[in-house]
């Protein structure tokens, strides 16, 4: 227990320092940096060339001109954004959803992760891990479909409420707004937990198992091992899933809210994806310099999540992204 | 003596208390870990049960657990009907194979190099590599890049250019961070270069995360369709299962086009036939049948007992 | 990794072009060689060379399987053999945009909605000296009609191949929007005749009461309602019909000062909207809606009606009744043991066509063709051969050609009785609605110019579901009696619209459908359409309809309905000045 503490306070102080920038320390590792390179030249290639394709948000696009051709407008779709108060309610709805989500799936899974290392038996062990990440392979609209099943008039959510008592008559709960992100937030867990769980497996195995003998020779239970052992060893990959997920709050998706959505709900269900879809992505009426500039505003709120979120944690000295 | 005795008595005593603990603390864990398996194993139990259903009955809706008028139709549809498919798997195959391959290999040595403590280009490029998670350029510039790299209508569009993952890498280098220093020290010490060390002795330390990510990547080829419609829409002999069950599931679902759209269809469509819902039900099966089947070889790396795995020190 | 290919998607798909000026200028030999990989010419057992197109319609469609027996017949016939590709996962405008920037174009395309954007970019083969080449092709429209497909450069690039009659419309269904009612509910009632909502409500009730279960002890559901995304037109637009105006799908044109004085009406704040949606609050109190019909999906929409559950609905027909004719025909299991079938039982559903006040005519049938320009069947730069292209599509209409894609091969899908009238055995009309038979058989080229209408014989109909002997067959027994009853042949006849000529700016939905988001009356729609999403389906569903009908009618003022609605007024002018200066006279 003690161990597993100072032997991560020692990797966080090493990590904290630079290497120093020096001729004989370059020659030392000119593969990495040849290796590097290369990769560089690939990321730029295929990743940051296309990014081109932005100007597009300055523009009023129109297809046929191109870049070159289309009319320049500056900031005027960048104000038509934020001078729209439905899409600054599809703001706070991807921001909610993707917060929600973001907190529940991290904890869960990792709760599950280690419930699930807890298990001596074998086969029930890789039976309960097989079956739990099959429904990441089911589309939304098998899920939605059910969820949607269970929660009708009819379904049988409403029958077992009605059963004990708690609900007189049916209770319309896809028409309720209030209930909007709990089904969204619940959806998610259903569909992801188990496959969100396998990083969290897969991290557990290297813990050292020394640290677990010491711990019981220490007289520490079960509980106590779990908390004072496996989440410690778990907590650089934690760190590390929890950092990039922050800069996918805004990518709260568009499909389960899509489908799950209405006319009732359309205040709190609407996300950005979907707003884009809508305004932007109109078939007859393709407004690629809106989408574009909508798409701008999710990559400066992920990288200014990101940034922050990695300064924050550079300076407690927990495990960073850069 | 007694002395003695009185502190065995007492040991026991603590073990006593622990094994309960440990009993109700197995009896729960148990009962909870059934219930979520239940309750994750609801839907496929369903999507298998609409799978196996005739088409127009499954329409009313109302399955649960098992079909009610039993068909084989759905799956006849999709694995002999159409003539995409024999295609389609050959390519899926294929890339499934070659693009895990490179993949892992890929994100497994950019993970090495960053996760070296001295590496002294570490952070920069590290979030060179961040950047790539959160800023898109999108589909319609990428296509045009495809189109002059010569990688549209070609298969390496499915190897090439997907090959590293910034959050695959991340991954990977939080596992490589984790195995201690003193090894690789060890190692250098003994003359080893860089990429001796990563090979001979990082990568078997990083089994459980490559397989892993052999897993992430294995499945983004499997279930991959959009890329075989975008770049090689008009070149049948590079498409992929999913996107032929995608095309199939859509003309399935559409009515067929307006013009014949009167009293033809108007007659009483005769019985047994497919409905979206039981090819989608179908499809989705399908495709998870072999992944299924060739888990267990990955699983086993991830999923260990207590006492095996792990690095010492 | 899977938000991360969404992210992608979703950016991919509204991130554009960084220069398209080269795209569109493009290099013709790169994009050709490639799209024509199949045009070497095929030597086939004839000795005929056979070319091979590739065709793209941004529409969802079934693929053929490869030797498809018909499209190789026609095949020999016209030297061409086209391939298919549809619509999978994009909507038109993505998949056009991504066709575009991939540098690969087919031979022959309907770009849909993406049409124009094909044209801007100089993607299209324009059809002028080819229609005076081939005069099957010009013949489809007038000159008139010809002249409305022009674009701003004054070339024509499409034809729109759907709607279109051969010498007069011959329509036996009735594809648009209707109150539907199961003809059960009528025989019950002995055939009443049904005019207003109160009336069809009120049938519905008593018919529940009196018969609240199906034979396999399914409750029944009185009345239900669509109202998912676009498909909210099922809940949104009777009030136009209820006032008996036709389907210009967007605002009401009033023409009671004169033909050449049309003023458009919105229809949302009329009196009759009001009622109209009065009445389906009180219904909804009453439990004659069904309770979930604000956030039922399509889907389960459709699940509800194949029960045969639903006594009656407003909706347009291609929306669901294509959809539920397979569970209507298979047998089901009743209660006491014994087999049924929905459609012996008379659930099969009928079109009435309501109005807001006793004795008004209506018009929820349209009986004229409509008139799409917006988009159709073209033929792209990177054809080789754009001739053979135009040579092939006129060919398509030749009688023997146009027989073999909508009715077979005579003696093996229809046969012709002593005076040359075409018809089928139960067994070939069953082979026709197979889709197995049709993936390996029939060859429709469904997007590519074709008739509706008299047949050139002028015995038979071009297609055979507007063929009466056809027609009548293929209904079940107890909707024949139904249409018996009323008397009619058709679902035209049925609902019995009055008869009147399209006005000159019908369908004005062709214009809203395609109206842009930059201009106020843009926005406006737009959010309109939000308002309406949000609050027709509250103030159905409220306890308070006075209250929440005044809130609705705040909500929607804010939303500047009139600068929409002086958009619509400005296009209806126009189109009412394109018109006139074709020599149109008010009747």
């Amino acid at each position: 227990m003690e161990n597993s503490i100072t032997k991560s306070k020692n990797i966080k102080e090493v990590d904290i320092n630079k290497p120093k920038f020096t001729v004989k320390e370059f020659k030392r590792q000119w593969i990495l940096v040849a290796i590097s390179a290369v990769y560089v030249v690939y990321g730029i290639i295929f990743y940051y060339l296309p990014l081109a394709g932005w100007i597009m948000a300055f523009q009023h696009f129109v297809y046929a001109k191109g870049i070159t051709g289309s009319k320049w407008v500056g900031l005027d779709k960048f104000k038509f954004l934020f001078n729209d108060k439905t899409f600054l309610m599809v703001i706070r709805n991807t921001f909610a959803m993707g917060v929600l989500n973001l907190f529940f799936s991290t904890i869960v899974a990792i709760a599950f992760a280690i419930l699930l290392n807890e298990v001596r038996t074998r086969w029930f062990k890789k039976s309960i891990q097989t079956i739990s990440y099959l429904p990441h392979f089911l589309s939304w609209i098998i899920v939605v479909a059910i969820v949607h099943d269970a929660l009708t008039s009819t379904g049988i959510i409403n029958e077992i409420l009605m059963k004990v008592g708690i609900l007189k008559q049916p209770y319309a709960f896809l028409g309720d707004p209030k209930l909007f992100w709990g089904i969204v937030t619940f959806s998610n867990l259903w569909k992801e937990t188990g496959w969100n769980a396998i990083i969290y497996l897969a991290a557990i195995t290297s813990i050292d198992p020394c640290l677990y003998e010491s711990a019981s020779i220490d007289g520490a239970g079960r509980f106590q091992k779990m908390l004072y052992v496996t989440l410690p060893g778990l907590r650089p990959t934690i760190m590390i899933l929890l950092l990039m997920n922050m800069g996918n709050v805004l990518n709260a998706g568009f499909e389960l809210q899509y489908l799950l959505g209405n006319g009732l709900v359309q205040n709190v269900s609407r996300t950005i994806d979907i707003y884009i879809l809508d305004w932007a992505l109109d078939a007859r009426n393709l407004d690629y310099s809106l989408g574009t500039a909508a798409g701008i505003f999710k990559t400066v709120v992920s990288m200014t999540f990101i940034l922050g979120s990695n300064y924050i944690a550079k300076k407690r000295g927990d495990e960073r992204l850069f | 003596m007694a002395q003695i005795e009185e502190v065995s008595f007492e040991r026991i005593k603590h073990k006593k208390k622990m094994a309960t603990e440990d009993l109700i603390f197995y009896i729960f864990n148990t009962l909870f870990l059934l219930l979520f398996a239940l309750v994750t194993l609801y839907p496929i139990l369903n999507t298998l049960a609409y799978s196996f259903n005739e088409g127009n009955d499954a329409v009313r809706g109302g399955i649960h657990l098992l079909p009610r008028k039993w068909s084989l139709r759905s799956y006849h549809e999709i694995l002999f009907e159409r003539p995409g498919i024999r295609v389609g798997a050959k390519i899926t195959v294929l890339r499934t194979i070659l693009g895990t391959l490179t993949s892992l290999a890929a994100n497994a040595l950019l993970s090495f190099i960053l996760s070296r403590k001295k590496f002294l280009f570490k952070s920069s490029l590290s979030l060179f590599w961040i950047i790539t998670m959160y800023a898109s350029g999108g589909m319609i510039p990428v296509l045009i890049l495809f189109r002059y790299l010569h990688l549209t209508s070609s298969f390496w569009v499915y190897i090439i250019p997907g090959m590293v993952s910034a959050f695959n890498v991340m991954v990977m280098r939080t596992y490589m961070q984790g195995i201690p220093d003193s090894l690789e020290e060890a190692a250098q010490l003994e003359g080893a270069g860089y990429m001796r060390v990563f090979v001979s002795i990082i990568t078997p330390l990083c089994k459980p995360v490559y397989a892993t990510i052999a897993l992430f990547v294995a499945v983004y080829h499997w279930n991959s369709w959009f890329d075989a419609m975008l770049y090689n829409r008009f070149d049948p002999q590079y498409t992929t299962l999913q996107y032929e069950l995608m095309k199939l599931l859509d003309s399935v679902s559409a009515t067929t086009g307006a013009s014949s759209s009167s009293a033809a269809q108007m007659t009483q469509a005769n019985a047994n036939t497919i409905t979206p819902i039981t090819v989608r039900a179908a499809a989705t099966i399908a495709t998870m049948a072999p992944i299924v089947a060739l888990y267990p070889f990955l699983q086993r790396y991830f999923v260990t007992g207590l006492t095996i795995g792990g690095v010492k020190e | 990794m899977k938000t991360k290919k969404i992210v992608s998607l979703i950016l991919g798909s509204m991130l554009a072009v960084t220069s398209l000026a080269a795209c569109s200028t493009g290099t013709p030999g790169d994009t050709t060689a490639a799209t024509t990989g199949g045009d070497q010419p095929a030597v086939t057992d004839g000795g005929k060379e056979i070319v091979d197109f590739t065709m793209f319609a941004a529409m969802a469609g079934k693929e053929k399987n490869e030797g498809n027996e018909i499209k190789e017949i026609i095949a020999e016939k016209t030297g061409v053999r086209v391939n298919e590709t549809w619509l999978t996962g994009q909507d038109a405008g993505e998949a056009i945009g991504s066709i575009i920037a991939s540098g690969k174009l087919p031979d022959l395309i309907d770009g849909g909605d993406g049409s124009v954007t094909l044209y801007e970019n100089g993607l299209l083969v324009a059809w002028d000296p080819y229609l005076e080449k081939y005069p099957n092709l010009k013949e489809m429209y007038t000159d008139q009609e010809w002249d409305q497909f022009r674009m701003e450069d004054g070339h024509i690039y499409w034809a729109n191949v759907f709607g279109n009659s051969y010498q007069y419309n011959t329509a036996t269904g009735h594809n648009g929007e209707a109150f539907w009612i199961q003809n059960r509910v009528l025989e019950w009632a002995n055939y009443p005749k049904i005019e207003t909502l109160d009336e069809y409500f009120k049938l519905l009730e008593d018919f529940a009461a009196a018969n609240p279960e199906l034979p396999d002890g399914t409750p029944v559901i009185p009345y239900t309602c669509l109202c998912e995304d676009w498909k909210y037109f099922c809940l949104e637009n009777p009030p136009m019909f209820l006032d008996g105006y036709p389907n210009d799908g967007c605002v009401i044109v009033n023409i009671d000062a004169g033909m050449d004085k049309p003023q458009v009406v919105d229809y949302n704040t009329t009196e009759t909207a009001k009622m109209y949606f009065k009445k389906m609050n009180e219904e909804y109190a009453k439990g004659a809606l069904d309770p979930d019909f604000a956030t039922q999906t399509y889907d389960e929409y459709i699940a509800k009606l194949s029960t045969g559950r639903v006594l009656g609905l407003c909706d347009q027909y291609w929306d669901f009744a294509y959809s539920i004719m397979g569970p209507f025909a298979s047998p089901l299991e009743a209660t006491d043991g014994t087999t049924f079938r929905l459609d012996e039982l008379g659930c099969d559903y009928v079109p009435l066509g309501l109005v807001a006040k006793k004795g008004m005519d209506q018009q929820w049938h349209s009986y004229d063709d409509e008139l799409n320009c917006s988009s159709g069947c073209a033929v792209t730069t990177s054809c080789k051969d754009p001739d053979l292209a135009f040579a092939f599509l006129s060919a398509l209409l030749d009688q023997d050609i146009h027989d073999l894609r909508f009715w077979g091969i005579e003696g093996v899908d229809y046969l012709v009785d002593e005076n040359g009238l075409y018809y089928r055995t139960e067994e070939m009309r069953e082979n026709w609605k197979s889709d197995s038979y049709k993936a390996k058989h029939t060859c429709e080229y469904s997007y590519c110019p074709q008739w509706m209408g008299m047949s050139k014989d002028g015995i038979n109909r071009m297609q055979p579901g507007e063929q009466p002997s056809e027609f009548i067959e293929g209904l079940a027994a107890p909707l024949r009696k139904t249409f018996e009853a009323y008397g009619a042949g058709t679902y035209a006849e049925f609902i019995n619209s009055k008869i009147v000529v399209n006005a000159p700016w019908y369908p004005l939905w062709s214009w809203s459908n395609s109206i842009s988001s930059d201009t106020p009356g843009g926005i406006a729609w737009k959010k309109m359409g939000e308002t309406k999403h949000l609050w027709l389906p509250t103030v159905v569903m409220s306890s308070d309809f006075e209250g929440d009908w005044a809130n609705y009618m705040a909500a929607y003022a804010e939303c500047n309905p009139q600068d929409f609605l002086n958009e619509a007024q400005a296009e209806v002018d126009t189109r009412l000045a394109t018109a006139q200066s074709y020599g149109w006279t008010p009747t």
